[in-house]
């Protein structure tokens, strides 16, 4: 008994110790998938031989726990989350400003003014809509923002949830841009467009597996989560708005007191290197790179030409987002 | 004492943290209280917690008591029993999001059960009734376990004795059977009805915009809108009627008290039941069977889900995703394996000597501590999940980014169902039966080494199975606490349900049933060596009556 005890408060002290290797490492937050993120920090080992330890978050849940963490920050890094989690973490003060060396080259649209986060790839917003149900009902896939007001589409529409989710946000941007800027007439919309909405999902992406499966028609999410449906076989047709869709940034930023700072910053150069940037297309990420000149997927770079991208001004985003989302809970959704 | 300093530590230290984030904004505030009042889907959301908490609470507890009427009195064949059993088992056992997942499979507008057995297009499954359907289905089998072992304690003879005095069979089963088995129906209402207080999972996937409740409001409050003061005020909103379930469920039983004591030593044989009619086993019978085969037919989901390369694209066999699970997710199955066993005995001893404290001694703050080690139970996880980061991120207790802090948030969170089950089992065993081996010379230790703990055992067993299911299972807290050294199968299967890798979900889904059941099987296996004091032939014998 007395040996087993004695084992066993040994086997604790080392988990208490126990924290990642001495090895040169930086320490990363994502959002993004693993399946999306892990090839492209393996990629980055096998040729520095840096170790990317790695945990995936929500986007949300990922700035509660920097948050918490900030006096003594566990990560280096947060590379892959929605441009809205960046501007919620630098006002929480957990990022520092750093300039990566191509900052020129990188568009003004597609990074923060000073110099917080950075895009590394864009995200566009598209609607996905399960082939088999349309065909039954005899309809074709939406090509306009007013078509998903039709009644044929009522309780067949899933999109994600404006307070926890970064492709809501694109959603409802989207719309704003579509109607010309026009709050009042966006607000307007969504209520109608409420009516005909099923279920809100708390993901982003929630919805791609019940289009996929016919649970319901209509998914309205980000590119990556059509695509992937339909790599996997899922009879899905990708359509866009007329009136246009916004494009999301995915960003990257340094951590405020990076324990390894130096190895931090060398993996942000990487991540603006043609090398990296080339590693969306290759590796089927399915988003747009930021870096002007590198390679695009061809199945994106086809669909992108039906789609009509609206300008979104980060600024006012970044200042505009709260009330945007309140309005969305206290005045769309209340029935 | 040091069962007082483990509970200060690890209960009340964090919450203390976080009412300082709370209430404290350069000086006591209210400030994110007041904001909160004002707001609808808040208002709403506690509302609708109450409402959902009090229906899954009533509903549980009604399944439940019907599946261990069924399954102690229904003289049933033994493999039937066994069968039942594990079907009951499977939605607890099952991590959280794959119960909601499988039911929106099965009853969803296209889903199996809805669409394509009853042809219907119209269903709606998210909201208040999906919710209380998916968390029903979830948390009943709490109440089956609680009250299972509290039947099994009621002496047939009472209720003979009943019979011989000519009371008809539903005269004795309303007024010996039911009354006797009062203090477990109330621990498993409690039990129930904290446990949908406290879930976001479900919700998350099914409530929906139209049916906020506060854990997932909280959590939204936290994720979504990045205000962690308001989320936390929400969460301390919720403690208000975690408290009064627990008081009045306390209030209660000991009005009564003193009349549950059912293992007293002195049994007579055991004679054969005879409480339920044939009619009334039918019925009980119809009605089990219907939910055990909901339960079968959404977890067949899961598995085929599992089993085909793309369900509803490429429906051929394929174990690419147990091969995953082997491969990419070995890090994250050995993590959750280690992890679940460390916590398995600390858990269940913490849950025995915390439960006996309170049922069998008499100290200052007895109450106190009782309450204390069952907040973080009726908490939501978010919010322990938080307090815990935020309080042990700093030195001197700098844990978070290990596996400690991992273990101690589920052995803090998950035993409350064995100090219950102790202190239920306590309540029934007549304190004569300690007396007498201390009037024998025994002293307290020996007393409770060689006569209570063999009665409590299976207390014992259950909340250890019950913390080891829950480390195998819980996602709400942990998910704040994992880290890049430690991490676990249930996140793995969040991100892979989010990132539609339906597979690879199902398959860690399978894995983790698979082996939480193997777990339970063996506890039982002990159990049931163990009930034979408890059922009574034995205690008579080793008190030498």
């Amino acid at each position: 008994m007395a040996s087993t005890l004695r084992l066993f408060a040994s086997l604790l002290l080392v988990l208490i110790f126990a924290g990642p290797g001495l090895a040169q490492t930086v320490n990363v937050y994502t959002a993004w998938p693993e399946s999306l993120s892990q090839p492209i920090f393996k990629a980055y080992t096998a040729k520095t031989g840096v170790q990317i330890n790695f945990l995936r978050l929500s986007t949300g849940e990922l700035v509660a726990r920097a948050t918490a963490e900030k006096n003594n920050p566990r990560a280096d890094v947060i590379w892959g989350a929605p441009g809205d989690g960046f501007a919620a973490a630098k006002e929480a003060g957990i990022i520092e400003p750093y300039k990566t060396a191509n900052i020129d080259k990188i568009p003004a649209e597609l990074r923060d003014k000073d110099g917080y986060y950075t895009a590394v790839s864009r995200n566009t917003l598209i609607f996905m809509s399960n082939a088999k149900l349309l065909k039954e009902k005899g309809l074709k896939a939406p090509t306009s923002w007013n078509d998903l007001l039709d009644p044929v589409f009522k309780g067949q529409i899933q999109t994600a949830d404006a307070r926890t989710s970064g492709t809501a946000l694109t959603r409802i941007l989207s719309i704003y841009y579509a109607f010309g800027k026009d709050e009042e007439k966006a607000i307007d919309y969504q209520k109608k467009l409420h009516k005909n909405v099923q279920v809100y999902t708390k993901s982003g992406g929630g919805c791609t597996v019940p289009a996929s499966l016919g649970q319901t028609m209509v998914c309205i999410a980000h590119m990556p989560d059509a695509m992937e449906a339909k790599k996997k076989g899922y009879d899905v047709v990708v359509s866009f708005p007329k009136e246009g869709v916004a494009a999301v940034i995915e960003g990257v930023a340094l951590v405020k007191g990076a324990k390894n700072r130096e190895a931090a910053v060398k993996f942000i150069e990487w991540t603006f290197s043609k090398e990296m940037q080339d590693l969306l297309d290759k590796n089927d990420v399915y988003m747009l790179p930021t870096l002007p000149g590198a390679s695009i997927d061809a199945d994106v770079q086809a669909l992108m030409k039906e789609a009509k991208l609206l300008p979104v001004d980060l600024e006012w985003v970044g200042k505009n987002r709260k009330r945007l989302v309140d309005r969305w809970i206290n005045e769309v959704i209340r029935d | 004492m040091v069962v007082w300093a483990a509970v200060l530590l690890f209960v009340l230290y964090p919450l203390g943290r976080l009412l300082v984030l709370v209430f404290w904004n350069e000086g006591p505030s209210l400030d994110a209280v007041r904001g909160l009042l004002g707001d609808w889907t808040h208002r709403a959301a506690l509302v609708n917690s109450l409402v959902l908490a009090a229906l899954v609470g009533v509903a549980g507890t009604v399944l439940g008591f019907a599946f261990a009427l069924l399954a102690v009195r229904g003289s049933l064949p033994k493999w039937l029993g066994r069968a039942l059993d594990a079907v009951v088992l499977l939605p607890l056992i099952s991590p959280p999001f794959t119960a909601a997942i499988a039911l929106i499979f099965a009853l969803g507008p296209r889903g199996l059960i809805s669409y394509h057995v009853f042809g219907l297009t119209n269903v709606s499954i998210y909201g208040l009734s999906g919710t209380f359907l998916s968390e029903t289905l979830t948390y009943f089998p709490i109440a089956y376990l609680t009250l299972k072992a509290v039947i099994a304690n009621i002496d047939p003879n009472l209720e003979d004795s009943a019979f011989s005095l000519g009371a008809r069979r539903r005269r004795v089963f309303r007024t010996v059977t039911v009354p006797l088995a009062i203090p477990g129906i109330a621990n498993a209402f409690l039990l129930v009805s904290a446990a949908s207080l406290a879930d976001f999972a479900t919700p998350l996937i099914l409530a929906g915009t139209k049916f906020p409740v506060l854990p997932t409001q909280a959590f939204l409050q936290i994720t979504g809108l990045y205000d962690m003061r308001g989320g936390a005020a929400l969460c301390f909103l919720l403690l208000v009627p975690a408290l009064a379930i627990f008081v009045g469920q306390r209030r209660w039983i000991e009005r009564r008290g003193g009349s549950y004591v059912t293992v007293t030593g002195k049994l007579g044989a055991i004679t054969r039941i005879k409480s339920l009619s044939p009619v009334a086993i039918a019925g009980l019978g119809v009605l089990c069977g219907a939910v055990a085969l909901l339960v079968l037919v959404c977890y067949s989901l899961i598995a085929a889900a599992s089993l085909v390369k793309g369900l509803g694209a490429d429906n051929r066999l394929s174990f690419v995703h147990y091969a995953h699970v082997f491969s990419g997710g070995l890090k994250a199955v050995r993590d959750t394996l280690i992890i679940a066993v460390l916590c398995m005995p600390v858990g269940g001893l913490f849950a025995v000597v915390l439960g006996f404290l309170v049922a069998r001694t008499e100290f200052p703050g007895r109450r106190a501590l009782e309450f204390a080690a069952m907040m973080n139970y009726a908490l939501p996880g978010t919010i322990v999940g938080i307090a815990y980061l935020i309080a042990f991120n700093d030195p001197p207790l700098a844990l978070s980014g290990g596996a400690l802090i991992i273990i101690a948030c589920y052995v803090f969170r998950y035993s409350p169902t064995g100090i219950r089950a102790t202190v239920a089992q306590l309540q029934q065993i007549d304190r004569s039966i300690e007396e007498v081996s201390s009037s024998l010379g025994a002293g307290s230790g020996e007393t409770f080494r060689r006569v209570t703990l063999p009665l409590i055992a299976p207390a014992f067993f259950a909340g250890l199975g019950v913390v080891f299911i829950r480390s195998m299972t819980a996602i709400s807290a942990t998910i704040f606490l994992v880290s890049i050294s430690w991490t676990l199968i249930t996140v793995r299967i969040l991100e892979n349900m989010t990132e539609m890798a339906l597979g690879p979900a199902a398959a860690f889904s399978v894995f983790v049933i698979v082996v939480v059941f193997v777990v339970v099987a063996g506890l039982s296996a002990v159990l049931a060596r163990l009930r034979a004091p408890v059922a009574g032939a034995t205690a008579r014998s080793f008190l030498g009556g």
